[in-house]
């Protein structure tokens, strides 16, 4: 399964394979006849930012991004792993790679209109891509950087031009990328939000508050951030792939802003909303779980909460104390924390369970094997020790929401434990990402989070921890550890070129990359999380990808 | 009194430049406040933030970029959240003023009757059980934190007691426009509006109370007393009239800033959308354009309440005129 | 004004003499209203419970020490023996789908007396310890807001013009002022460096932080009313009469305004320590101040809400505390105006 998101010539296959976990073809038009309409009401504490599809990076909105917006190639709407599969979608076949990788051409499925009426064309497409670095989206540069002509656009965005890059054939309905190099994760990149195929008379700007017409089942209405967001049906729409983009069953889809999460767990549970964005508090678990536990889903996360530490500050540039801090902390404890044994697992490892590349394995424990079973507190003072770093200042920066400030004060008293002078504090939620980032701040040990922006090793720990990421100071440096190690970083090259040609092979060296990072232990892996899905008691075909998580327009609430 | 009018304008600007300076210069002298990189989103390259930063103008010199921003905020009007992109923050604080005012004009009914009410009565009774207890109602009012309150108020309305006879009336949380639906959003406020009359009832009761029996021990009183007057004529003729100046400086502040958004959890946690969520959203997310536009909406509205604050004086005391 | 002040120093002390002769004969005045004061049983009631919540808070570390529990350590994965079985503190559901963990109740016992919070530690040893912190800091705050407000309201009322012009907007200025933006920039700036306001060094962990902010938010709010009641009183006759046989400003503030305005000040203790412990926990909920894992009422009140729906007690514990000192501090004020008041009838 995971090889296949990873091949490069694997689009017939692919296409062929069709669609898995959803409603099978045959019965999709009696299920549509069944179930078809009504309004599915979403609600969420805050909105995200910008309704841009090229501009946004939110998980929140990328969600919503899967009825309305179609690639090339997208994720399938599949449960579980299928989500992670990438299916042809606009395109109407992954194509193979040409020129040893560096190649690609894609033929545009013909007759797929926009809501606004007009027609999808090669233009729409190159446009589209221009756009990405004209609007400065976030992952211009570190997603399609690696597109001919790329550069120059990154340096100069208003007179960016790809004619090299992306040539398009208008009669033959072909459109050809050309890579400066090779680039196993292409298309899991065509498959994102960000690649999404716009009018070709889009502005070239983020368009904030006012959305763009789009080619999938929906479209969206009104954007208010303060207030909702609504996605009617696209009058244009006709199913082309069910894999890729198909029919959705609700006729409306509200989505309401502002409710704190308490109150939100209290209006699914009185049937006045479908689903909830947010968690559910800690506080209403049990409550639902238990009076509500048919209409409560929980599905593993492909993501991790970690504490990065600045191996670049005392005392965590000794290798034995971020050891220590391996060895001492109870992952157990911060499962209960998080919710308990149902709601998050212990992780060694900093690719997480189910993941390209996941081996289980686990050296910073009792006894060190495959599996994470009690922390070594004996251990862990002995290295220490042996840094001769005890009862140094300890600062641990946390963001101000109630789970890490739970998880940032037991870190601090493991940290008072292990011979430091530990301190926690917690700061503003929205600063926080950026404050721990910047070299300039010194923060020595902070907590943070990562979930897969798409199915790929590389995904955590090229972004994560390569000397790429490291850019002090500035605000936008995501390794946050500054682990910059040449030996590391040439083993990651080594295996993004092995996946060109062999996925598999690939994996296995990611998986020796996550051990042999480890050893040098710039981060600690703390748990991965899962999800809880509170639905309300009328909606039904809940489906979870690993990739996008809930589908919107597969539920029902008829 | 045209010139009263327009010196009280003038002073206004200058409350107004005041607070917007030092909003502005707080705000950039917080590290990781910059919003270029928050802006430029997650895992951005150098290149993209470097352009964000200078297509917002965080490059340009402070001063310049303060009078850009107020020139969009006053001028223009089109200044745009930092956060969601292209909002524009003056139609949005005005589009969320119904709801807040409506919150507000109701609590302050409330409180200002429970007040009265509360404060005449133990002065009234003074020392005796009714008074006692009173009083003590009115501090457990006052040491209720409002979250706590609204949290419990949610809880047993919107969850536990749902279903049941009490409760089963009070709508989804949220605000209801008065001109959608008259009866939606009387019903949608009611619990709001006892939530946050509550701390206010308790400290306008204490405080009128005081001043009351403060009041009633002055030689006029005396003397209407000795007149023959009734002991309710007289409580409320002459003792309430020269106890309410307290009472009227303390509804003018918290009138005026509640209006502005001072009534940031009540609005959060009913759900309300008001100009207070939008304070809690944008200082939550460090927005800039939205903190400097509800800043400068609440210091409009505490200065003007205190304005029309003074001019009360002169009607409650005509002995303040002669200045 | 500026030549009243020429006046002798003797004159005024004869002045001051004789004013005391006149109005207190017999007694000296404080003996007086203490005397009173004893005889007030409500007030002596309420003297008695805040020196009980006082001791109390002061012996913390007594019942912690007794409790056998760590009221500053997490305790996620420990046990205490209840009725002879062995009960864990945090408790993960065991019905349902089993979501979620519960930290322990109200034992009514000496261990988790009033149960755990969300960190399985002892609410009832944190309530103590709290006790400490939220009543220096909301004490402190208390008396540092009355001193300045009343010397902003009795001056701008009293002097009026483009004094109280200039006061009067300062305090709109401070009203209308986003104070939480004050505090999260605060929280963050101090997390590399220390403030040094004269001789006083700030860390984002000294109290004297938070009492500085809290003292100062409601400043306008009890400096309004008294600057209107000092309006008015500037205007009737004996201030009038008093200016006119020129006394000094500073005697007719000191004799005749400031014992006017008491009244509203003795009002707002009880008001103000409620109000200061609430805002505290804001405070210490952005980093500033009280930092975990040190406890005031306010935090506890704040992680107590995290819980609310599982275990009420967390928040309604310290939630009460702050009633029962604020409601004692009221009575005992209203003992304290009655006695000083020569007016009141001896009861």
């Amino acid at each position: 399964m995971r090889n296949l998101t990873r091949t490069v010539a694997m689009g017939l296959a692919l296409a062929a394979l069709g669609l898995a976990g959803t409603a099978s073809a045959a019965t999709q038009a009696e299920l549509m006849k069944l179930h078809r309409g009504g309004t599915l009401e979403l609600i969420s504490s805050s909105s995200e930012g910008t309704i841009d599809p090229q501009v946004n990076y939110t998980a929140e909105y990328w969600q919503l991004y899967q009825g309305v917006y179609d690639g090339l190639v997208t994720f399938a709407k599949g449960e579980g792993a299928d989500g992670n599969k990438i299916v042809p979608d606009l395109a109407t076949e992954s194509p193979a790679a040409e020129d040893g990788g560096k190649t690609y051409v894609f033929h545009l499925r013909k007759g797929i209109k926009f809501s606004n009426g007009q027609e999808v064309t090669v233009n729409d497409v190159y446009a589209s891509f221009v756009r990405i670095f004209k609007v400065k989206g976030p992952t211009a540069g570190t997603f399609y950087n690696g597109i001919v002509g790329a550069d120059a656009c990154l340096q100069n965005p208003d007179t960016c031009s790809l004619k090299d890059g992306i040539v398009v054939d208008p009669k033959a309905d072909t459109v050809t990328f050309h890579l400066t190099a090779p680039d196993p994760e292409f298309f899991d990149k065509l498959a994102v939000p960000h690649a999404s195929i716009l009018p070709a008379d889009s502005p070239m700007t983020d368009v904030g508050t006012k959305p763009l017409p789009g080619t999938g089942p929906y479209m969206f209405k009104s954007y208010a951030p303060n207030q909702e967001l609504i996605m009617v049906r696209n009058p244009n729409f006709k199913q082309w792939s069910e894999a890729a983009q198909p029919d959705g069953f609700p006729d409306e889809i509200d989505y309401k802003f502002g409710l704190t999460t308490d109150a939100s767990v209290t209006a699914v549970e009185n049937g006045q909303a479908d689903w909830m964005f947010d968690s559910p508090p800690t506080d209403r678990l049990s409550e639902i779980g238990t009076k509500y536990a048919s209409q409560v889903h929980v599905s593993p996360l492909t993501a991790f909460y970690y504490l990065a530490m600045n191996v670049n500050l005392a005392p965590f540039d000794n290798q034995k104390v971020r050891q220590a801090v391996n060895y001492a902390i109870d992952r157990n404890a911060l499962v209960n924390l998080f919710g308990g044994k149902v709601l998050a697992q212990p992780a060694c490892t900093i690719l997480p369970p189910g993941f390209p590349g996941y081996e289980a394995h686990c050296d910073y424990t009792k006894d060190p094997g495959t599996k994470w079973t009690a922390p070594d507190l004996a251990k862990a003072k002995e290295l220490v020790k042996e840094s001769g770093t005890a009862g140094q200042k300890v600062t641990v920066i946390v963001e101000d929401k109630a789970v890490d400030r739970n998880i940032g004060t037991y870190v601090q008293s493991v940290l008072n434990e292990i011979g430091y002078d530990a301190s926690v504090k917690a700061i503003s939620a929205n600063i926080q990402f950026t404050y721990i980032q910047n070299t300039n701040n010194k923060v020595q040990i902070s907590l943070s989070d990562w979930y897969q922006d798409y199915p790929a090793a590389s995904d955590f720990l090229n972004v994560l921890l390569s000397c790429a990421s490291f850019h002090p100071g500035s605000d936008s440096s995501i390794n946050i550890s500054g682990f910059c190690d040449k030996k590391v970083d040439a083993d990651m090259a080594q295996a993004m070129s092995t996946a060109i040609t062999d996925p598999a092979a690939a994996n296995k060296e990611w998986a020796k990359i996550d051990q042999e990072v480890m050893v040098a232990a710039p981060m600690a892996p703390l748990f991965n999380p899962k999800r809880v899905d509170f639905v309300s008691k009328r909606l039904g075909n809940f489906v979870f990808s690993n990739q996008n998580q809930f589908i919107p327009e597969l539920a029902w609430v008829k | 009194m045209i010139a009263a009018v327009l010196q009280r304008l003038v002073q206004m600007a200058f409350v107004m430049f005041g607070i917007s300076v030092l909003v502005f210069l707080i705000f950039f002298a917080t590290p990781g406040a910059d919003p270029a990189a928050r802006l430029a989103g997650r895992n951005a390259s150098p290149e993209t933030v470097q352009q964000i930063r200078h297509e917002f103008g965080f490059d340009r010199p402070l001063p310049v970029q303060y009078a850009i921003m107020m020139k969009k905020l006053f001028i223009t009007q089109d200044l745009t959240s930092f956060v969601n992109r292209g909002e524009k923050v003056v139609p949005e604080i005005l589009a969320a003023a119904p709801a807040t005012l409506s919150l507000v004009a109701g609590a302050a009914l409330l409180w200002v009757l429970g007040g009265l009410f509360v404060g005449v009565i133990s002065a009234a009774t003074r020392g005796s059980w009714l008074d006692r207890s009173l009083m003590i109602l009115a501090l457990i009012g006052i040491s209720m934190p409002v979250f706590w309150l609204a949290s419990m108020a949610n809880l047993v309305t919107q969850s536990a007691y749902h279903d049941s006879w009490a409760f089963s009336w009070v709508p989804e949380l949220g605000y209801t426009p008065l001109t959608k639906n008259p009866l939606r959003w009387f019903q949608g406020l009611v619990i709001p509006w006892l939530t946050l009359a509550t701390l206010y009832v308790g400290i306008y009761g204490r405080v009128l109370r005081a001043n009351l029996i403060e009041t009633l021990q002055e030689d006029y009183i005396r003397t209407a007393r000795a007149k023959g007057l009734s002991e309710t004529r007289v409580l409320l003729r002459h003792g309430l009239r020269t106890s309410l100046a307290a009472f009227v400086t303390m509804f003018g502040l918290d009138f005026g800033s509640l209006v502005g958004g001072a009534a940031l959890l009540t609005e959060v946690l009913f759900g309300i959308n008001g100009v207070g969520r939008l304070t809690y959203i944008a200082l939550g997310n460090l927005d800039l354009p939205m903190i400097l536009a509800s800043v400068m909406y609440a210091s409009f509205f505490v200065v003007g309440a205190n304005a029309v604050v003074d001019i009360l004086y002169a009607v409650i005391d005509p002995r303040v005129r002669k200045e | 004004m500026v030549d009243t002040f020429s006046e002798t120093l003797s004159e005024q002390a004869a002045a001051d003499i004789a004013a005391e002769v006149i109005s207190r004969p017999g007694r000296g005045p404080w003996a007086t209203a203490f005397r009173r004061l004893r005889r007030d049983r409500a007030a002596m009631v309420a003297l008695g419970v805040l020196v009980l919540i006082l001791v109390a808070c002061a012996l913390a570390p007594l019942y912690a020490h007794l409790a056998g529990t760590d009221p500053f350590r997490p305790n996620l994965d420990g046990s205490i023996t209840l009725n002879g079985q062995s009960v864990d503190v945090m408790q993960p559901s065991t019905t349902g789908l089993g979501l979620g963990v519960t930290p322990i109740g109200p034992t009514w016992t000496l261990h988790y007396l009033l149960g755990a919070d969300s960190q399985g530690r002892d609410v009832a040893a944190r309530l103590l310890y709290g006790g400490q912190t939220s009543l220096f800091i909301a004490g402190m705050a208390t008396v540092i807001c009355l001193v300045l407000a009343t010397l902003v309201g009795v001056v701008a009322g009293f002097f009026g013009g483009w004094v109280d012009t200039v006061l009067s907007r300062i305090l709109d200025v401070l009203w209308a002022f986003p104070i939480y933006l004050l505090a999260i920039s605060l929280s963050i700036v101090l997390l590399n460096t220390t403030l040094h306001i004269g001789p006083i060094a700030l860390t984002s962990d000294s109290l004297a932080l938070p009492i500085a902010i809290v003292g100062v938010i409601y400043i306008p709010y009890v400096a309004r009313p008294i600057r209107g009641q000092v309006l008015t009183l500037r205007h009737s006759e004996f201030v009038l009469a008093a200016v006119g046989l020129g006394i000094p400003a500073w005697r007719i503030l000191w004799r005749d305004i400031l014992p006017n305005v008491t009244t509203t000040l003795i009002v707002f203790v009880p008001i103000l320590m409620a109000l200061n412990i609430v805002t505290e926990s804001a405070l210490s909920f952005l980093a500033i101040g009280v930092q975990p894992p040190n406890a005031s009422w306010g935090t506890i009140i704040g992680d107590g809400e995290a819980l609310l729906y599982t275990r009420p007690m967390v928040a309604l514990a310290p939630g009460l505390a702050i009633v029962l000192t604020v409601l004692a501090l009221n009575v005992l004020g209203d003992g304290v105006r009655d006695a000083l008041d020569p007016r009141t009838k001896i009861r």
